[in-house]
Parts: structure tokens; sequence; C-alpha cells
């Protein structure tokens, strides 16, 4: 009877472990939105792929404008044909529906919004999520009497030459009197290690 | 009876035990195998994302350059030859195609100190920052409007009219002279005095400690 | 989710409280598995009782399974999980003294705290015992130094190492486990019977 009263302890604890598996299997919900790519990946094709379209390049029917700024600006004014989505909204269910239809048929998403640094983080969002089907506009958005004016830019262009402006304050200044400024700031060597994974140690 | 029957099939207690052992083994190896997720949730990424806290602003990276705070690093993701003409001071070169080089990753993956990234505009500082985000990188900032709104800010920053508010004087006084502090000299300023030489800091050598916790020791 | 800790889900200012209640049970079912008596400890090396082999082995792959399982479902992240760093001729060297310790006393460090909560003599000469080691080894740790802290092969675990599937690790693993299991009732039933 006392090996009987073990068992009984075993039994309850393995049934319990067994419980526990299949619980979390049947409650295991897959998350909706998983990324489709990983972020090696992403940055090898966002840095070598084109994902910007100008104004001119819009004529095409195939792509479809999402405004990715809030109802507000929206409404005040946008371009011909947009959808609106605002940023912070992207992922609820509504919206990668319509992300996802636009895949399905084959269509092109265009995002714009103010500017294309706003737009940006949108875009890398639901490009990491495997919709590869998404361009960027590159338009800055402003308005002239409540009228939305769209003008082209271009990313990350240099719109000045620091080096240059900071030589030419020097060499002004010097023609009224030459005196020699040494310019160099302060170098940092920074030397990092390697970071270690730590976590708490544990024996049997 | 029922008493019977149980201790008939607990006779088969350990063999049953066996059992769930190779059944819960041998499903682990037959579940359906899938990609896992890398990084964080893609809706915790946008809320992150969206808050403006990611930002700093011009002003605020000059009073940290001119402190010397020695808590920040400043990572500049153009390419190298854009670096070589001009960058920040103190400033480390992390293109953006090499961000997850392994060098780069003890710099960005760390928590000793502040890192700000920075290019042109936002543009390329916001992608790198979207990505090591994802990844979970702690204390990661983004220039607001990166060089370019680094030139017209501090480095030449615009003379208030006359008639403006004074709170626009002062930031163009402040500006100003921290644009001194970056070099750039002023007609002016030279007539009151011979330009200050900038004395060129001693080296400072930051050693970026790995992320340690204290281990707990144990043993049975 | 998991971790609990690295994930922030639990402030790691309960690390010690957790840390004293997982002590509490793990001595707990030290006790309730009888490892508190050296006799039963031992009985694994001379081949009449293999309790110590079937517990921690049964630890051992219900925990595996269970992490992976948790793994699978995304309640844990097991890269996040710590990996004990592999210094080689240390854990070789040190398991051979511990082993020699364990059959010689009959206690393993943690078993011998449980029995010297259950006021066992032999029990409390051993922790004296390891008191003594722990000294000399902190006096003469100069000298072992090299061999403590070389032959480092980083944070590795066998799935690593031998480059497998993890999922058919555990499965091989389990298997393992159960042989291990038949096999040492088998030599129990031809040893004769020690009542201890």
């Amino acid at each position: 009877m006392k090996e009987l009263e073990k068992t009984k302890r075993i039994s309850i604890a393995a049934t319990l472990f067994i419980l526990a598996v299949i619980i979390g299997l049947l409650t295991y919900k897959r998350p909706k939105n998983v990324y489709a790519i990983n972020t090696k990946d992403t940055l090898e094709k966002i840095t070598s792929e084109n994902y910007y379209l100008t104004l001119e390049e819009l004529k095409n029917p195939d792509y479809v404008l999402i405004d990715i700024r809030n109802q507000y600006e929206f409404e005040k004014g946008h371009l011909e044909n947009a959808i609106n989505i605002y940023a912070s909204e992207i992922l609820s269910d509504d919206n990668t529906n319509v992300f996802d239809e636009l895949k399905e048929s084959k269509k092109t998403a265009v995002l714009y919004g103010n500017n294309p640094q706003e737009v940006n983080a949108s875009f890398l969002i639901l490009y990491q999520l495997g919709y590869d089907n998404i361009k960027l506009l590159a338009i800055e958005n402003s308005y002239l009497q409540n009228k939305l004016i769209s003008k082209k830019v271009v990313i990350e262009k240099s719109e000045a030459d620091v080096t240059a402006f900071i030589n030419e304050s020097v060499k002004k200044a010097n023609t009224v009197e030459t005196v020699k400024v040494v310019v160099a700031p302060p170098k940092k060597v920074i030397t990092v290690e390697k970071k270690k994974k730590a976590a708490a140690e544990g024996g049997c | 009876m029922v008493k019977k029957k149980i201790a008939k099939v607990l006779a088969f207690r350990y063999k049953i035990l066996a059992a769930i052992l190779i059944l819960l083994a041998g499903g682990l190896v037959l579940l359906p195998k899938y990609q896992k997720h890398e990084g964080i949730k893609p809706e915790e990424l946008v809320s992150h994302a969206m808050s403006p806290e990611r930002y700093m602003t011009t002003d605020r990276l000059a009073h940290i350059l001119i402190n010397q705070d020695p808590s920040f690093i400043l990572i500049d993701v153009r390419d190298e030859k854009s670096f070589a003409s001009y960058t920040l001071p103190n400033a480390i070169n992390i293109p953006l195609e090499k961000l997850f080089d392994e060098d780069s990753e003890s710099y960005l993956n760390q928590n000793q100190f502040d890192v700000v990234l920075f290019s042109n505009d936002n543009f390329h500082a916001d992608q790198a920052w979207i990505l090591c985000n994802r990844l979970g990188y702690k204390n990661l900032r983004v220039l607001k409007g990166g060089i370019n709104q680094w030139f017209t800010t501090i480095i030449n920053p615009l003379k208030p009219e006359e008639n403006m508010p004074a709170a626009a004087h002062e930031l163009y006084a402040t500006r100003k002279a921290a644009s001194m502090f970056f070099g750039v000299v002023y007609p002016e300023q030279v007539k009151v005095e011979a330009p200050k030489i900038v004395k060129e800091a001693p080296k400072k050598v930051i050693t970026v400690e790995k992320k340690k916790k204290a281990a707990a020791e144990g043993g049975c | 989710m998991g971790p609990l800790i690295p994930n922030g889900v639990i402030p790691i200012e309960w690390d010690n409280i957790i840390a004293i209640l997982i002590g509490i049970v793990f001595g707990f079912v030290l006790e309730a598995s009888g490892f508190s008596s050296s006799r039963k400890l031992a009985g694994l090396f001379y081949g009449y009782d293999f309790a110590v082999l079937k517990v921690f082995f049964t630890a051992a792959v219900v925990s595996l399974i269970g992490v992976y399982y948790m793994d699978y479902l995304g309640y844990l992240d097991i890269t996040q999980l710590y990996v004990h760093p592999l210094y080689l001729w240390g854990a070789i060297i040190g398991g051979i003294i511990m082993g020699v310790g364990f059959v010689a006393g009959g206690f393993c460090p943690g078993t011998s705290l449980c029995a010297v909560a259950i006021g066992k003599i032999d029990a409390m000469v051993y922790v004296a015992g390891i008191m003594v080691g722990i000294f000399i080894f902190s006096e003469l740790y100069p000298l072992f130094q090299p061999i403590y802290e070389g032959y480092f092969y980083g944070n590795v675990t066998l799935e690593d190492s031998l480059g497998i599937n993890p999922y058919w690790f555990v499965f091989i693993f389990s298997m393992i486990a159960i042989v291990a299991f038949v096999v040492s009732d088998m030599v129990t039933k031809k040893v004769k019977k020690i009542f201890y």
C-alpha cells in the first residue's frame, strides 16, 4: 500500500505535466504579424534596392497611394486617390488586410507623408513583415494657403559642405588678421569589448 | 473491484510513464517548424518608432558635445567618403551596410553609453535605429534632421530679425557660441580677440565594458 | 515572454527571494527522494540503488522537454537562457575530484546540506571538509588560476558542438534516459538486496 501512495504522487505530477503541455498547445495562437525577413536580409535589401518613387513615376495604374499622416492632415489636403492609414495604426487588422489585398492583386502600395523621413518607420516595418510591394514616395508636403503642395526631395542629400563652410569662415576671418587657427577636435579612442552573455550560474 | 483494476493498470506505471516521455519527445520532433520571430514584436516596434523620444535635437547634441559628456557615443551611418569630408567630433563611422558587422555590434548593443545615430538627414539613421530596435538594442537615439539640420542650426545659425522675440535672440547667441566651439570663426570675433586656439584635449580611452550581470554561483 | 527576469517581467531585485524559494523546494525534493542518506547516494556507485540517477535524469529530461515546448509555443526564448561556460580542463579535473569526494563521503554538496538540516553527523563533518577545501583552494588560487580560467570554449551546448537538430537531440536524450532506467532496474534486481 505504501508503494501505491508513492505512485499516486508520480501520477499526479505526470498528469499535471501533460496537462500543462496540452493546455499550452491548445491555447497557442500564432502571432498575427510575424516578420518575414530577418534584420540582416532587410539591411542588405534596403541598401541595395531602390524603393523610392518620384512624383512623375506615379502615373502607373498599379500604384495605390497611401497617406500615413493622421486624419486631420489627410482631410486638410492629400494627393489624389490616396487612402488614409495613420502610421501608428498600420498593424491593425483592417489596415493589414488592405496591404494583404494589395499584395494579392499585385499592386504596389506607395506610402507618403509630410516628408520621406516620416514614412520611413512605417515603410521599414511593413517591409520586414514581408510586404515587398511597398514603395516610398520621395516628396515633401507643405501647405500654402491651405492648399497642399508636394515638392520633390532627394533623400539623404548633403545640403551643405560643412567643412568648406568652416574653412571659409576661418579664411574670411584670417584676411582680417592672420592668426593661425588650429581646430583639431579632440580624438576619442573608444575601445569596446565584445558583449558576453551573462546570466545566473547554476549547478545540479 | 475498481481498486483491483487500478492496481492492474498501475502495475504498468513505469511503462506508461516511459511511453508518455517518448510521446512528448517524439511530438517535439514531429511538430511543424516555422521561422522563429527575431526580435521584438512588430506591434511594439511600431509604438517605439512612433515615440518622439527616440530623437535628439541638434541643440541638445551641441550642448552634450561642448560639455564633453563622456556617456555619449556618436555613430555616423553615412559612407566613408562623407565621413571623411565632415563628421561630428569624435563620431565613429559605421556605414549603414555594415550595421550588423561584428565590430559594430559592440557599439550598438551595450548599456553603458547613449548612442546617437546620425546621417545627412535622419533617413538612414532612422533605418538603422529601426533595425537595431527590432533586435532590442537599448540606448539608441537619432539626431533629428541629421547633419543638414546640424548645419542650419548650429554651424550656420540664421540671424534673427530685430523684431523677433528675445528667446530667438538668445537661442541665436547660444547657437553662435556653439558654432564657434565647432570651429566656425566670425569676423567680429577676430577683431576683438585673437581666435582661441582649441587645445587638443588628451586622448580619451573609453572602454565599453561587457554587459555582465552579477552571476550567482551554484552547485549541488 | 520568458525568461522572466532578463525580460523584466520580474524585477531583478527579486533574484534572491526567488533563489531562496527555489532552494527550499530543491531541498525538499532532495530530502523527499531520500538523498540525505549517504548510503542511498553511494548506492549508485555500488549498484544497489539507482534513485540518484533516476531522479536527476528524469528532472533533466522533463525540464528539457518542457523548455523546448515552451520555446516552441513562444512562452520562452531559449536563446536567452543561461548556458554555463565550458572551461574544459577545469571541468574535467574538478569533476574527478568531486566524484572521488562523492563516492568517499556519500554526499554531494547540495545533499550534504540537506543532511545537515536533518541532523546527520557525518554530513556535518563532510560540510566542514568542504569549507576546508574551499579555504585551501582560495589560498592556492594563483596556482590553480591557469587551469581554472584556461581552456575556455565559450557558452557551448551539446547541440551546438554536435551540430544536430535540438529536437532530435531531445528525442535521443529521452531514449537514452529510458534505456538507462530499464538497465538500472535490471541491475538492481540482480544485485543482492541491501538493507540500509
